[in-house]
């Protein structure tokens, strides 16, 4: 026994180079580096971003109540104002899809798209029609459909409604209070809920109080809500409106606010700051692993597609029957699936794995 | 570079078999005993079946031509079978104990397989679910393990895209998922029928085809495809559930068949129904029969359930967690991950272990336990 110990030693000593030499060549970031973008992440990105989310949405609850009140056009215009900046606000912050906006379906309560089957609308038209005083309580609206408490809920109601159908206090204003009044909660707890609670469980990955065994367990969570919308935004907001050889306007995000251009801006630019805007990033990490190339690739791909971005003409509710804007689109559309795939390649020089069975199971 | 990679990890594995090599050595010869049988993706890229022993030494490593998904144990014999996923047309044949490739069955002409197959009870029988591609319509396809692999039966599955099939113990009787999903191989795997489709669950005699009942779910919640099942001795069924509709509607996504009796739709709590997303993975009951475990890999959870009872027990939280299988414990499961991550969790006493691992590897969707 002991002899057959003495002649494997170099077997060990053999085994123990390769880990050394593979660990050289595969230098994946190490677990103090994870905790380090992590940690910036969500004080440099995440955070900012739903206060930021947790003001615009208080303001517009208000702004709401105070059109309900004194109904008029220029509050009625403060009040889109106050719309368009909240749908700022979640636009930038779309992206980030775990952790307390996953909780009671916030997520889906804040906005239900896309709604192929015009859920909202029906549901919506419903409420209108019963004018059922009981259903402007936070608590029914607590435990009523998705598709009658978020901002495509409140989007109709303020923009396809003429000043006569808010004054007197009517119902219709008054929906559109308890929806912004519901907005406004649910970005609150978000946010709450973020600073008591989960950034404790994202720092303390590894041990037993926290969700997440490692810190790169954690990371994949932010890689994730990087590289995950990219293709989102490419199938659902640019392709899906293009149709099948027939232009669909209607199938853009936000069109009734005219802004579905503006969406997409700042989900970009979103992603581009997730990527490389805060002070550890996955940009600082990559030229830290010698992926410089591949990083400033990256980087281009973002500045590229921002560019783009901006030659495209607004609204796209009226310019997408242009020939012009699809073939900008189409482009752009090419540049986001390039900027898929290189993201997707930096994740496996990273060892990060996405998910197999969550993101393509049978 | 990658070829050192795999080269390393072998050796890895080597490094671990070492102890039983020593007591070889010493004739006091005892194999590693295997545990469970996977596809998998290696860190290459490239998807092999691997089998795993209990110190998560691998005992085999087969590399696969493409993707699989399920594998199936031969009951007596040292014999695996490792099925293309959808819509794949091979299943690889392995002899474990001699390592090496028995036989690559090729799917007939005009067909391709779902991903599913088993092993009949009595071992003679290789079966599958098939896609008949001219018409979309399912097929059940019995192939004997002799020489040749001849088809001996060829029924239809009364339905669309069946997906996983099982035997119920000690019966004649087949059970079969029909997804109900249409997809055609020219269009990969696009789904091609989601406002029409009508999902089912079929209990089928083995030896006749003839179909014994048929059951669908309400037509509002049409859209939730049945596709992972698992059959107990009584002829209950576990069904784990994907929703292929709208997000947000939070429908159920487990249920239970009883012979004879409706579909019942079993609920989650709502917060671990909404954590699940709409997608459930793998189904299996355990040893007893009694309980049983639904995977939900896009929620990175498990959920357990007391089919006695039909209620909900406990979940778990296993990041991309997917494959199911029951140890030879009452209430005890394995569960593979694609993060290479096992676990083992006993409902009796609570405890969630992972399992020794010595490779770097993204479990496929099933696994499969040896009994030995």
């Amino acid at each position: 026994m002991n002899s057959m110990s003495n002649t494997l030693w170099p077997v060990f000593l053999g085994i123990s180079l390769l880990v050394i030499i593979a660990g050289k060549l595969h230098a994946a970031p190490t677990e103090q580096q994870w905790q380090s973008l992590n940690q910036s992440l969500v004080e440099e990105h995440i955070l900012p971003r739903y206060r930021v989310l947790q003001l615009s949405s208080a303001k517009l609850a208000s702004s709401t109540t105070a059109l309900c009140r004194q109904p008029g056009q220029a509050q009625l215009e403060k009040t889109r104002q106050a719309f368009q900046q909240t749908m700022n606000a979640w636009q930038e912050v779309q992206h980030i899809q775990f952790g307390p906006i996953e909780t009671l379906m916030r997520n889906f309560s804040m906005q239900f798209w896309p709604d192929k089957k015009n859920l909202i609308g029906k549901q919506l038209n419903r409420l209108l029609q019963q004018q059922d005083p009981n259903t402007l309580s936070t608590d029914y609206l607590y435990k009523a459909s998705i598709g009658v408490k978020g901002l495509p809920a409140l989007e109709r109601l303020l923009f396809t409604s003429s000043l006569t159908e808010l004054t007197n206090n009517s119902y219709r204003c008054q929906l559109s209070q308890a929806v912004s009044v519901y907005i406004a909660d649910n970005s609150q707890a978000t946010l709450d809920e973020w600073i008591h609670g989960y950034k404790d469980s994202l720092s303390s990955a590894g041990r037993e109080e926290s969700y997440y065994d490692s810190h790169q367990e954690a990371a994949v969570d932010m890689m994730k809500s990087m590289i995950e919308p990219v293709e989102a935004i490419r199938d659902q907001k640019i392709l899906r409106p293009l149709g099948d050889g027939k232009i669909r306007p209607k199938r853009s995000e936000s069109w009734r606010s005219q802004r579905s251009l503006r969406n997409i801006r700042l989900n970009i630019a979103s992603l581009s700051h997730l990527y490389s805007g805060t002070t550890t990033s996955v940009d600082s990490l990559l030229r830290e692993q010698g992926r410089t190339a591949q990083a400033d690739n990256i980087i281009t791909l973002f500045n590229r597609l921002e560019t783009q971005l901006e030659a495209v003409p607004a609204p796209l509710i009226t310019s997408l029957y242009q020939p012009e804007t699809v073939s900008q689109l189409l482009q752009i559309s090419d540049a986001l699936q390039q900027l898929d795939h290189l993201l997707s390649a930096e994740m496996i020089a990273m060892n990060i794995q996405l998910g197999f069975n969550s993101r393509d199971g049978d | 570079m990658e070829i050192n990679r795999r080269r390393f990890c072998q050796l890895l594995g080597s490094a671990v078999l070492l102890p039983s090599l020593t007591r070889a050595a010493d004739q006091d010869s005892r194999p590693a005993k295997p545990l469970f049988a996977s596809a998998a993706k290696a860190s290459n890229g490239q998807f092999h079946l691997y089998l795993n022993g209990q110190q998560g030494e691998v005992l085999l490593d087969h590399l696969l031509p493409e993707r699989a998904h399920h594998t199936a144990v031969h009951p007596h014999q040292p014999l695996l079978a490792c099925i293309a996923r959808r819509p794949g047309n091979f299943i690889d044949l392995v002899d474990y104990r001699e390592q090496r490739l028995v036989k690559r069955i090729m799917a007939g002409r005009g067909r391709h397989f779902f991903g599913h197959g088993i092993f009949s009870d009595d071992g003679r029988w290789l079966i599958t679910t098939e896609n008949e591609i001219r018409s979309g319509q399912g097929r059940i396809v019995i192939r004997a393990l002799e020489e040749g692999y001849p088809i001996i039966a060829d029924y239809p599955s009364y339905g669309t895209g069946p997906h996983e099939l099982v035997q119920q113990p000690a019966s004649s009787i087949l059970t079969v998922a029909n997804g109900g999903i249409l997809t055609h191989p020219d269009r990969g795997r696009e789904k091609l029928n989601l406002d029409s489709m009508q999902p089912s669950l079929l209990r089928l005699n083995l030896l006749t085809g003839e179909r014994l009942e048929q059951q669908q779910l309400p037509a509002h919640l049409h859209q939730l495809s049945i596709r992972h099942i698992d059959t107990n001795r009584q002829g209950a069924t576990v069904i784990a559930l994907q929703d292929q509709g709208d997000m947000g509607h939070n429908r159920p996504l487990v249920a239970v068949h009883q012979p004879g009796q409706p579909i019942e739709l079993l609920r989650a709590p709502p917060a671990v129904n909404l954590a699940m997303k709409g997608y459930c993975g793998s189904a299996r009951f355990d040893h007893s029969g009694r309980f049983a475990a639904v995977s939900a890999p896009r929620g990175d959870l498990i959920s357990f359930w007391d089919l006695h009872e039909n209620r909900f027990i406990s979940s778990i939280k296993s990041r991309d967690g997917c494959g199911l299988a029951a140890t030879s414990h009452s209430a005890e499961f394995i569960i593979s991950a694609g993060t290479g991550h096992c676990l083992r969790h006993n409902l009796h006493r609570g405890t969630t272990e992972r399992l020794p691992s010595v490779i770097a590897t993204a479990w496929d969707n099933h696994l499969a336990t040896l009994s030995f």
